[in-house]
């Protein structure tokens, strides 16, 4: 103990320095004790009494010092320093008294003291430190012991120490209150206590044999069905001494194997909804690579499984991921995209058409960590589309078909009934030239009586009118051609006045009779544009015009109508306005105009498709399409679309 | 009839079948009117001696048929033929109640169209 090498000190009370027999003072005497002892002399209880509190080994009392040197003694007489009395004379009444009033010795200032002294003093300072030695060492085990309960009591898991027959000796309150319900432990087998399926799902006696033995500890998941909730137990035993003691030690982690398996179950049940979903899902880290995906993403891609991880999504996404692309802005600005048309570009030269979503990844913190970008495979879809809107295309044209058919059937009929009389010209030409053969004065009377002049004429005038009217059914089939042309998906710049123009030319040839039509045209910039599919939206709202007057005129039994077409440049982009004068949309059904099937016409007057085609074509040329509409009062639709297309591309004119 | 050479009104807003009509009609011998508007068909009804009126139905502001419905009030005795694109569209019983001889498709067969007049210019005489 550290104690041992520290300086002897002893504290000597006297009223005034005492002389031995031998001449020597007590403190004198006690410095022969060795170099190394510290003496401190007081002359009253009170200091004596402090400085032995301290860390005095001894105290030395002069008998002298009367009733003082009794209040030492009685202080220090449970604890403290050894208290050694000297006297001038020794009696055995004094020695006794000495005795009785708890002083360890008494020692006579006689010829011998300066041996006797120092003999006596340190006798009672080796005693007094092996004593505190002894004290120290138990105050250690006291509170290690104190210390080692506490765990014990407070452990938070079950812990019990098993004898080699594997009885109980001794068990902690967590393990009485977990398996014992109140009963004693000592001496009670453990499988008579820890429930059957507990001891064998964790196979507890082979667990126990490992430890005998004292093979490496491997802890166990045990699980036990008591009770209505089951519970789980991390399992551990440890041998603990050489007779076989073992400590087992169960910690409920019930709650940690709840938590573990809701996370797997989380875990596989976003796993089975990512590997299954019908669209590619990849998640992008902030530099644009790829992080995770799934196998429809590698399909999509026309990529071998787990062959994306680490690539950079611009391989594929193109424009998408370019700066202004919808995945670009996901990991730059946290911007959110649903749905927006893009092309994956595969390595097989392959083009695939895709609904871009993209959103930000961001952690529990809002940090962003990249971005999810989900792709189903629009190819279907689109081809639909094309399809849909062809068939509706081509629907229009079937209501425009009776006005064509009149059209054409007008020059059909007087070339038809040309070509007859120029047949009957031709014969009477014959025989003019027969005649001139013959004889001057027959060819002059037949010349007559035929009216060779006006014949003449009249065969130059029928060749006129029939080229006109093979000519018009040229133009006629031609318009109808270019209409019914299938769009070639290409954006072009167009002049959308020639496209209205040439559109409202086919139609003008069914509505004529009972429409004027009005064109009031603005220069407009070149628009970048699909020209086909706005001339069907043109078509389509200028045959609802015209239905809409016929709708009227029908109603009020009387009238013509008129259509006004104008066009005007806005700021960013252009305006096509159709107004009519016609029935009138009625308020119930200002709703529902653009819906798909949507008609008010009799079966097989109209698809129900046109308004609802022509509005999703303005939506994918990034415009919008209006109506305005008094009932009784006609209406108006107005068409805006932005100068440069959806994607803000300027036309190269 | 008021002299020997018949008087026929063909009436359509398409100036080249008036043209190739009354070409066709004038080598019978008739004398062929030609109007390519309804007033003025219906101006030439009182003005003329209209043996036979011809008419295209589809036409602005009125129709081929309500033309015939004047000249049938105007001039009873003249005949009336309906020129159609589209013959299916009109009503068989207007066409009887107007007492229209003939309904001629459009485009017509020139030398039907003669026999049909011919015929019913002989039964006027």
């Amino acid at each position: 103990m550290g104690r041992a090498r520290e300086p002897v000190r002893i504290v000597v009370a006297e009223p005034s320095p005492r002389q031995g027999g031998g001449k020597l003072g007590t403190v004198e005497a006690l410095r022969r004790i060795g170099r190394g002892v510290r003496i401190e002399v007081v002359h009253d209880a009170a200091a004596a009494i402090e400085l032995a509190r301290s860390t005095a080994d001894l105290v030395v009392v002069d008998r002298d010092l009367g009733a003082e040197g009794e209040r030492v003694l009685a202080a220090l007489r449970r604890s403290g320093p050894p208290v050694v009395i000297v006297t001038p004379e020794a009696t055995a009444d004094v020695a006794l008294e000495t005795f009785k009033s708890g002083a360890a010795d008494c020692v006579t200032a006689s010829a011998d003291y300066a041996e006797v002294l120092p003999a006596v003093a340190l006798e009672q300072i080796r005693a007094w430190r092996a004593a505190s030695a002894r004290r120290a060492v138990r105050q250690r085990i006291r509170s290690l012991e104190r210390l080692h309960a506490t765990i014990v009591d407070q452990f938070p898991a079950a812990l019990a120490v098993l004898d080699a027959e594997g009885r109980l000796v001794t068990v902690n309150p967590e393990f009485e209150r977990a398996f014992l319900a109140g009963g004693a432990a000592e001496g009670r087998p453990l499988d008579a206590v820890l429930p059957a399926d507990l001891l064998a799902s964790a196979d507890v006696p082979e667990l126990l044999a490992r430890a005998w033995s004292g093979v490496a500890r491997t802890p166990r998941i045990a699980h036990a069905r008591g009770g209505e909730h089951a519970r789980a137990f991390d399992v551990r035993a440890e041998k603990l001494d050489s007779e076989g003691r073992i400590l087992l030690v169960l910690a409920d982690v019930t709650e940690r194997e709840r938590l573990a398996k809701d996370v797997r179950d989380l875990r596989r049940y976003m796993e089975s909804i990512i590997q299954n979903m019908y669209s590619g899902l990849v998640v992008v880290d902030e530099a644009g690579r790829v992080a995770a995906s799934n196998p429809m993403a590698e399909q999509i891609l026309g990529e071998p499984p787990g062959s994306l991880k680490g690539r950079a999504v611009r391989d594929w996404f193109g424009p998408a991921a370019e700066p202004d692309g919808c995945i670009a802005r996901s990991l730059a600005e946290g911007a959110r995209v649903r749905g927006a048309e893009g092309m994956v570009q595969r390595a097989d030269g392959k083009s695939i058409p895709v609904a871009i979503s993209s959103s930000p990844l961001v952690d529990a913190d809002g940090t962003r960590l990249g971005a999810v970008v989900i792709f189903p495979d629009v190819s279907e879809l689109v081809q639909l589309q094309s399809q849909v809107l062809h068939t509706e295309k081509m629907a229009s044209l079937g209501r425009l078909a009776a006005g064509v058919a009149h059209e054409i059937n007008n020059p059909m009929g007087f070339v038809h009934a040309n070509l007859a009389q120029m047949e009957e010209y031709l014969s009477d030409v014959a025989r003019l030239l027969d005649a001139a053969r013959s004889s001057p004065e027959r060819f002059a009377s037949l010349s007559r009586e035929l009216d060779a002049e006006t014949l003449l004429a009249d065969f130059g005038q029928a060749i006129r009118e029939s080229q006109e009217g093979s000519e018009r059914i040229r133009h006629i089939v031609q318009d109808l051609r270019a209409f019914a042309y299938r769009d070639d998906g290409e954006w072009v710049p167009a002049d959308l006045n020639r496209c209205l123009d040439s559109t409202a030319h086919i139609v003008w040839t069914m509505m004529k009779h009972s429409v004027v039509l009005q064109k009031e045209y603005a220069a407009l910039p070149p628009v970048r544009c699909h020209p086909k599919q706005l001339e069907q939206v043109f078509m389509n709202l200028l045959v609802n015009a015209y239905q809409a007057i016929e709708a009227r005129v029908a109603r009020d039994g009387v009238g013509n109508g008129e259509i006004v077409l104008s066009t005007a440049c806005s700021d960013d982009g252009v305006v096509i306005s159709v107004s009519d004068d016609g029935a009138g949309i009625p308020p119930e059904h200002a709703d529902r105009i653009f819906e798909p099937f949507f008609t008010t016409k009799e079966v097989g007057e109209g698809t129900g498709l046109g308004l609802s085609t022509s509005f999703e074509i303005v939506r994918r040329h990034g415009g919008t399409l209006r109506a305005l509409s008094r009932e009784g009062g006609g209406t108006t639709f107005e068409v805006w679309l932005p100068q440069q297309g959806p994607d803000g591309r300027a036309p190269q004119a | 009839m008021s002299n020997d050479i018949p008087t026929l009104l063909v009436v359509d807003d398409e100036a080249c079948i008036l043209s190739a009509l009354r070409r066709s009609l004038c080598r019978e011998g008739w004398r062929v009117l030609t109007a390519s508007t309804p007033d003025e068909a219906l101006r030439m009804l009182d003005e003329e001696p209209i043996d036979a009126v011809l008419s295209d139905h589809k036409m602005p502001r009125m129709s081929g048929l309500e033309v015939l419905e004047v000249a049938a009030r105007r001039r009873p005795n003249a005949v009336r033929i309906l020129i159609s694109g589209w013959p299916d569209e009109i009503p068989a019983e207007r066409l009887a109640a107007l007492g229209v001889r003939a309904l001629i498709p459009k485009p017509w067969d020139d030398a039907e169209l003669k026999r049909i007049l011919r015929a019913a210019l002989a039964g006027c005489r």
